[in-house]
């Protein structure tokens, strides 16, 4: 190689250097551009579906599902706003990662707003009089939680976000079949004769004796009487918690960073989630007798959600914690045949719920800093607030699925077959199942058992009176015979079986963990996680409680009593003083 | 490239000219190399400073809590914190020593697959083996859920109808040999992709060797253990130096998708443990300081193996 050659050999090299070197940072070049289109398109049409196409990056802890918004919801927004949502499907992880990165797209739900606007990465909504503007609805149907969330995180000025579940009304507030169950296959609870149910630990044997009925599930694989699964666990187990939900007991209090107490949803009551009577524990050892009994799926510790929803889809699970779990059995045809999963409560249930409340509960929704549409981004909340755009996201077009008749909202025939999916919808409103077409960005924004101005009835269809007056199949029939209420909520109103956890208001923002809180819990939960699981399938008695002083010790040891203390604090402070009222 | 010397440039004047003349041009082209380092093995080094604070996504650092040693000094001075650390480093050793010691089965499994005629046969073989190395772990884990499940599982299946066992074995769910099974998914995964290097390797050794043996009067066997072996024993010691390298990154994926309550107090590497603690309750501070531990002990093995390498061969590698 003569001397040239070798100069123009390192040129090249040092070129194509800088150039990988230039791509690295190729992405904080483009976000400034993006920064300064972001005056360039304010101009907003007075019809909203007459302005430019554009596609929205939804940002959502809560969502299943990624990509473009499907189905008839998708054309509705694409109509009326001529609005694509690309949603972006979140978790703790890809949050951490996004607010890192200091874009958080155009719309962000269910974030940590506190960290997400002190670190300036979310937009405030009085700036040029943006709410005044396009959030009319907002303002008029939420406007006490937009003053919380002012007062709370914006110093009285700003608004960063607004919560979900914005209701007002008293008692539950619910749909139909409230949070939480028990709801057992009904049928072979008839054929046993209804036994009475007085303790939770009752249903061990009525679930023996219903997996003696039916020991094989439609496809004939084996029956159990509970499958659980760990995948949503966070520092303890989700099912063994959603046993104190039957005792009225919260994990956490709604509010502050409790996770490690249980909080009584309308009295000042808490207990750690460890102690010795904790609801939490009763559930444990709830799981562990069933366990004993044969009658705990063997596969729980292994499996994901997906593989727990299959097997009640096929009838290979008896009892379920909570009533969407029995969706996948609940099919019409088996419903119509008299096979189904209904509720059946024990004498001291005391069901967790929560009331209605007009500050909304902490899934916030909230618009990124960084949009390039602000005041459209606006428009398409706004509307997502508004009475038209709650019956819509709920229910589907008006016309193809609803419509008033005798002054009363009511499902069209088609409506009927479709909310039990089994028909597509029509291809001029984006076909496919109706479950599939739904609002994917998962979050509700007013509470859908709040009365819909415009019907004077509840947003939730299965609510409305047509609804429930419309012919009953067999399994919902004699369920309703047997327990002399229409809804599962109104038994447990009527029968003072619920504990509803009353709004909760405060002009501060919740206290964030201090770093050496953070550590000690983390190592605390993961302690009892690992354990719980562990005790739910010891061997016998005495690993049982082995495994549970084994537990308690470690958790001591690793800072259990401290972070307790500093929950407990904050809970006395806030969410309990304000019970004691 | 033409930096051949020739025969005048021996004497010393000559020499240093040459020296200097050359070192721009040497460091030039070394250039481009040097800053892909610096970039990726001497810039992230800076990240080290999350480990003093509480550091929270999206807050500048200027803005944040200062800590100090806070999160060093909790993992030691508590002795059940302690305990967990040692557990997850004896996990982390345990499984990354058997990883090592299984290190010599593709070796094995090159060397037979070499003698095997029946080319077709060779060829299958070869696929399948090297296949599941290009399945990711998520995907071996639904397929071992699909096998060893419980309650639907081929293997429990089977033996149910032909009546071996009676009640079915909950392998997924057990904590028994965990670091052998975790070891046993590794070799199922990667021994194909593993015997590649030493088939080629082996393909590489000169003909005539072989032929010069049987001359002598060499069997298959002998073959095999005189000619081959040590044909491919460099590259068996190169990679497994490389190995031993690694010693303390033996990946998080495996370990993610096979941990669950039962075998967590054994299956929980370091990689793992930094995930379950700090990334998933977003305490990224504590995690950084844990990866500064990490870089610790691999200095300490670095170091070791040097030395070892200094009483065993004479001469060290740095």
């Amino acid at each position: 190689m003569t001397k040239r050659n070798k100069w123009t050999a390192a040129a090249v090299a040092i070129i194509a250097m800088l150039v990988f070197l230039s791509a690295c940072s190729g992405s904080a070049g483009s976000n400034a551009s993006n920064n300064e289109g972001n005056n360039a398109e304010t101009e907003v049409s007075t019809d909203p579906s007459k302005q430019p196409e554009i596609t929205l990056n939804v940002f959502s802890n809560l969502s299943n599902y990624a990509g473009e918004q499907p189905g008839w919801f998708g054309k509705i927004i694409k109509d009326k706003f001529n609005i694509k949502l690309n949603i972006i499907s979140g978790g703790q992880q890809k949050a951490s990662t996004m607010m890192a990165s200091g874009d958080l797209g155009d719309i962000a739900v269910a974030i940590d707003i506190v960290d997400a606007s002190k670190a300036g990465l979310l937009l405030d909504w009085n700036k040029d009089g943006l709410l005044d503007k396009y959030g009319q609805d907002i303002k008029k149907y939420a406007g006490q939680s937009l003053d919380a969330i002012s007062k709370q995180y914006g110093g009285g000025k700003a608004i960063y976000a607004i919560g979900h579940n914005v209701g007002s009304g008293s008692g539950p507030s619910e749909s139909a079949n409230m949070t939480f169950g028990p709801w057992l296959r009904w049928d072979l609870y008839q054929k046993l004769g209804s036994p009475e149910i007085k303790t939770l630990e009752d249903y061990l044997s009525i679930m023996k004796q219903m997996k003696e009925l039916s020991p094989k599930s439609d496809s004939g694989k084996p029956v159990y009487g509970f499958s659980l699964w760990s995948d949503w666990d966070g520092i303890a187990s989700m099912n063994a918690g959603s046993i104190a939900a039957l005792y009225g007991y919260n994990v956490g209090d709604g509010f502050n960073n409790s996770d490690l107490i249980l909080t009584k949803a309308d009295e000042a009551k808490w207990q750690g989630l460890i102690d010795e009577d904790s609801p939490y524990m009763r559930g444990l050892k709830f799981f562990f007798e069933a366990n004993k009994m044969g009658l705990l799926d063997p596969d729980s510790l292994t499996q994901k959600f997906p593989d727990v929803a299959n097997k009640y889809s096929d009838g290979q699970i008896l009892f379920a914690q909570f009533p969407w779990l029995t969706d996948g059995y609940n099919t019409e045809e088996r419903v119509n045949a008299g096979k189904g999963f209904a509720f059946v409560p024990f004498a001291e249930e005391q069901m967790s719920s929560v009331g209605f409340s007009p500050y909304g509960g902490n899934w916030y929704w909230s618009i990124g800093a960084k949009t390039k549409y602000p005041e459209r981004v606006m428009q398409f909340m706004n509307w997502l607030f508004s009475p038209e755009g709650v019956q819509e996201s709920r229910t589907g077009p008006k016309g193809l699925m609803w419509d008033i008749q005798d002054g009363k909202p009511t499902l069209t025939e088609f409506g009927y077959k479709a909310i039990t999916n089994s028909v597509n919808m029509p291809d001029e409103y984006g076909g496919g199942l109706f479950k599939d077409g739904g609002n994917q960005i998962n979050n509700s924004t007013l509470n859908l058992s709040t009365i819909n101005p415009e019907t004077g009835e509840p947003y939730d269809h299965t609510m409305w009176t047509s609804y429930l007056e419309n012919n009953p199949n067999p399994v919902t029939k004699s369920w309703r015979d047997a327990m002399g209420a229409l809804t599962v909520k109104e038994y447990v109103v009527n029968n003072n079986k619920v504990a509803v956890q009353p709004p909760y208001f405060s002009e501060q923002a919740r206290m964030e963990e201090p770093s050496d809180i953070k550590q000690k819990k983390a190592e605390v939960g993961k302690v009892i996680k690992e354990y719980s699981w562990k005790m739910m399938f010891a061997k016998d008695d005495n690993q049982f409680a082995s495994l549970k002083e084994d537990m308690v010790s470690k958790a001591k040891g690793l800072g259990y009593d401290e972070v307790l203390k500093w929950q407990v604090e904050n809970y006395e402070k806030t969410v309990g003083a304000a019970l004691k009222k | 490239m033409g930096a051949k010397p020739n025969g005048q440039a021996y004497t010393s004047a000559a020499m240093k000219q040459f020296q200097f003349k050359d070192k721009y041009k040497l460091f030039l082209m070394a250039f481009p190399f040097l800053v892909l380092v610096f970039l990726f093995s001497y810039l992230p080094l800076y990240g080290w400073i999350y480990a003093f604070f509480d550091y929270r996504p999206g807050i500048p650092l200027s803005q944040t809590e200062f800590v100090g040693l806070q999160w060093f000094t909790s993992l030691v001075l508590n002795p059940y914190q302690m305990e967990e650390v040692l557990r997850v480093l004896r996990n982390t050793f345990a499984i990354s020593a058997l990883g090592i010691l299984t290190s010599v089965l593709p070796v094995i499994f090159a060397i037979f697959l070499m003698e095997i005629k029946n080319t077709s046969f060779k060829k299958i073989v070869q696929t399948l083996t090297t296949l599941p190395n290009f399945i990711s772990w998520v995907l071996v884990y639904s397929f071992a859920f699909m096998l060893f499940s419980v309650d639907n599982g081929l293997l429990n299946n089977l033996l149910m109808s032909m009546g071996l066992i009676e009640q079915p074995l909950n392998i997924l769910a057990s904590d028994n040999h965990t670091w052998l099974s975790m070891t046993l998914w590794g070799v199922w995964k990667g021994l194909g992709w593993g015997a590649i290097l030493y088939i080629a390797a082996i393909t590489g050794i000169d003909p005539e060797l072989y032929e010069a043996a049987r001359v002598d009067g060499a069997n298959r066997f002998k073959l095999m253990w005189h000619v081959t072996v040590p044909g491919i024993i460099p590259t068996f010691f190169v990679l497994l130096i490389l190995g031993i390298a690694n010693f303390i990154n033996n990946g998080f994926e495996q370990y993610f998708v096979f941990s669950n309550a039962m075998n967590m107090s054994n299956i929980e590497v370091l990689d793992l443990y930094v995930y379950n603690v700090g990334v998933v309750n977003n305490n990224f501070g504590f995690a950084t300081a844990i990866s500064i531990l990490k870089s610790i002990v691999s200095l300490v093995l670095l170091f070791a193996a040097n030395s070892l390498s200094k009483l065993v061969r004479g001469e060290g590698v740095i």
